[in-house]
């Protein structure tokens, strides 16, 4: 090779440093900042460091394109590295690449960012037909669960308001305007259902929080279930301590919760068995469990009767639209708690409630 | 003391940069600048509450979801390897099992882990397959975020133990 060092200086800007074996400078040829004979050439070009047996063979020769160095975008050159055949030294190119590396990197960046770009339109083109999907599904069973109740108002009122020979007797009309109260309480309960629902998910549902006692919700619920017409022939029971729990949080939202989970165990036992309630004050946090003995369920029907009108198909099909589980685990949420469900089929259902310990200390 | 060379590996956009920059300078940037070629950090940091000293640079390397030809040249002479993925995508791992087979093809026996990136905002989707990595490699899965700076010093300091260890 017949290295002219200063000619390729001269004309082609190129910084051409030769090196010894142990990668100390001996010669420099050209323009560059910290670099005299003496230096190890790693120093001022740590790209080198690890290439030290590669550099160490006979037959070097290799090429680095474009090499930023630092944490500011340095100007990024071109390495070359080559071992003489002849002489055997070993010599060192650097080329400034400013401006070719600045095409080469308005094309990488744009086929990136075009690339990214893309995906990420993918991916919400497809949440935003899946989100389609189940605001159809939601929107239809909002409906069936709207007429169901609206049917049975409208054919009673239009017996009820029969004249003449076509006119119910006195137990009929009874029999059929408790139907209609029924069938206006379900509807009245599907709508603030679906109003605590739609709050929840545009989180406009807000907590008026005072200190609660876990205790004296537990009690006067269970008292209030118990009473229930669908409660008939299930024994509901509750285990709580004797000095009252404390808890942070919103008495009418903890009551609904309560109310929801002993409902859906009432439907699940279907008046044969028993359900429990426990209130019990553990590490990580006060404890609100409801079980019941009823046929229980498939971890597959689980996840539907946590969906929004999830009802699932080996469930009793009771009154109620399906949306209590759901507003039950916002709820939950929103007063940092965790809802957990243990389930198997024939082996009963328990709901567990654990509410953060920080919300264990009475409210100030 | 010996400088050892860690090339950090994967897929563009991944947050292999934003990792770096991270564990060097503690910074974070949310526009993505995409790397060209490659870019050196020169980097010393201690182990073991401040006992042991290690000297680094770390190869930031343009991102590619199949590691090219001069990735395979820029690799030479490495002690050890990052591997990042992005946990916001549909499916991070071709990338990433790619990286890592030719990482371990070119130079054997020498330690790699795996960046799960991106952790503040998605989290890992198949934990089997993580596993498989995890095994398949004999090397430490970490869930980073540049963004946060979670688990990113103790990843790279891991890695710098390893290599330590390995005495390469
Ligand atoms: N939320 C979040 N964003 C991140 C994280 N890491 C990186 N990003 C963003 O992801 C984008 C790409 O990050 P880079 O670090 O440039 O990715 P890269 O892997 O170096 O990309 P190439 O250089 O093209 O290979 C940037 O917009 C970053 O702000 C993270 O941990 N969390
Ligand atoms: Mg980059």
């Amino acid at each position: 090779m017949d290295l002219q060092p200063d000619l390729l200086t001269a004309t082609l800007g190129i910084v051409v440093i030769r090196l010894d074996d142990d990668l100390t400078v001996t010669e420099v040829h050209g323009e560059i900042d910290d670099l005299a004979p003496g230096h190890d050439i790693r120093e001022t070009m740590p790209v080198l460091y690890g290439l030290e047996e590669a550099l160490a063979g006979p037959d070097v020769d290799i090429a680095m394109p474009l090499i930023q160095t630092g944490r500011n975008n340095d100007e990024p050159v071109s390495l070359h590295i080559r071992r003489d055949p002849e002489t055997g030294g070993l010599w060192l190119f650097r080329r400034d690449v400013s401006e070719e590396s600045a095409i080469h990197r308005q094309l990488v960046q744009n086929h990136n960012s075009l690339s990214l770009a893309q995906a990420e339109l993918v991916k919400a083109r497809d949440a935003a037909r899946e989100a389609d999907r189940t605001k159809t599904a939601f929107l239809a069973n909002v409906s069936h669960e709207l007429r169901t109740p609206l049917h049975v108002i409208i054919g009673g009122a239009s017996i009820l308001s029969k004249t003449g020979e076509r006119r119910p007797d006195p137990s009929e009309v009874v029999e059929y305007a408790t139907d209609i109260h029924e069938s206006g309480i379900l509807l009245l309960q599907l709508v603030d259902d679906l109003i605590d629902l739609s709050r929840s998910e545009t989180g406009d549902l807000t907590l008026y929080e005072e200190s609660c006692d876990l205790c004296t919700i537990v009690a006067g619920i269970v008292s209030l279930c118990r009473d229930l017409p669908e409660a008939r022939g299930t024994r509901i029971d509750s285990d709580i301590p004797d000095e009252r729990v404390g808890l942070t949080g919103d008495a009418r939202r903890l009551k609904q919760v309560l109310l929801n989970l002993i409902s859906n165990a009432l439907k699940a036992v279907n008046g044969l068995a028993e359900a429990k309630v426990t209130v019990t004050v553990d590490p990580d946090g006060p404890r609100l469990i409801v079980a019941d003995n009823g046929a229980g369920m498939t971890a597959e029907d689980l996840a539907i009767a946590r969906q929004p009108f999830g009802q699932p198909r080996a469930a009793v099909r009771a009154k109620g639209a399906g949306l209590g589980l759901a507003i039950v685990h916002r709820l939950v949420a929103l007063h940092g708690g965790d809802l957990v469900i243990e389930t198997a089929p024939n082996e009963g259902l328990t709901a567990i409630v654990t509410f953060d310990p920080a919300r264990a200390r009475p409210a100030s | 003391m010996k400088t050892y060379k860690i090339v950090v590996l994967g897929d563009f956009g991944v947050g292999k940069t934003s990792l770096i920059r991270r564990y060097v300078l503690d910074e974070f940037s949310e526009a993505y600048r995409a790397t060209i070629g490659v870019h050196i950090y020169k980097h010393l940091d201690s182990l073991e509450g401040d006992d042991l000293e290690v000297s680094l640079v770390v190869w930031d390397i343009e991102g590619a979801p199949l590691p090219g030809e001069q990735t395979r040249r820029y690799i030479v002479g490495a002690s050890g390897a990052v591997i990042v993925g992005d946990l916001t995508r549909d499916d991070p791992f071709p990338a990433m099992w790619q990286a890592a087979d030719m990482f371990e093809e070119a130079l054997p026996g020498r330690p790699l882990c795996l960046a799960l990136n991106k952790s503040d905002i998605a989290s890992v989707k198949s934990p089997e397959t993580v596993k498989r990595m995890a095994r398949r490699y004999d090397c430490s899965v970490f869930e980073t975020s540049a963004r946060t700076g979670d688990a990113v010093n103790t990843m790279f300091r891991a890695l710098a133990r390893s290599i330590l260890s390995l005495g390469l």
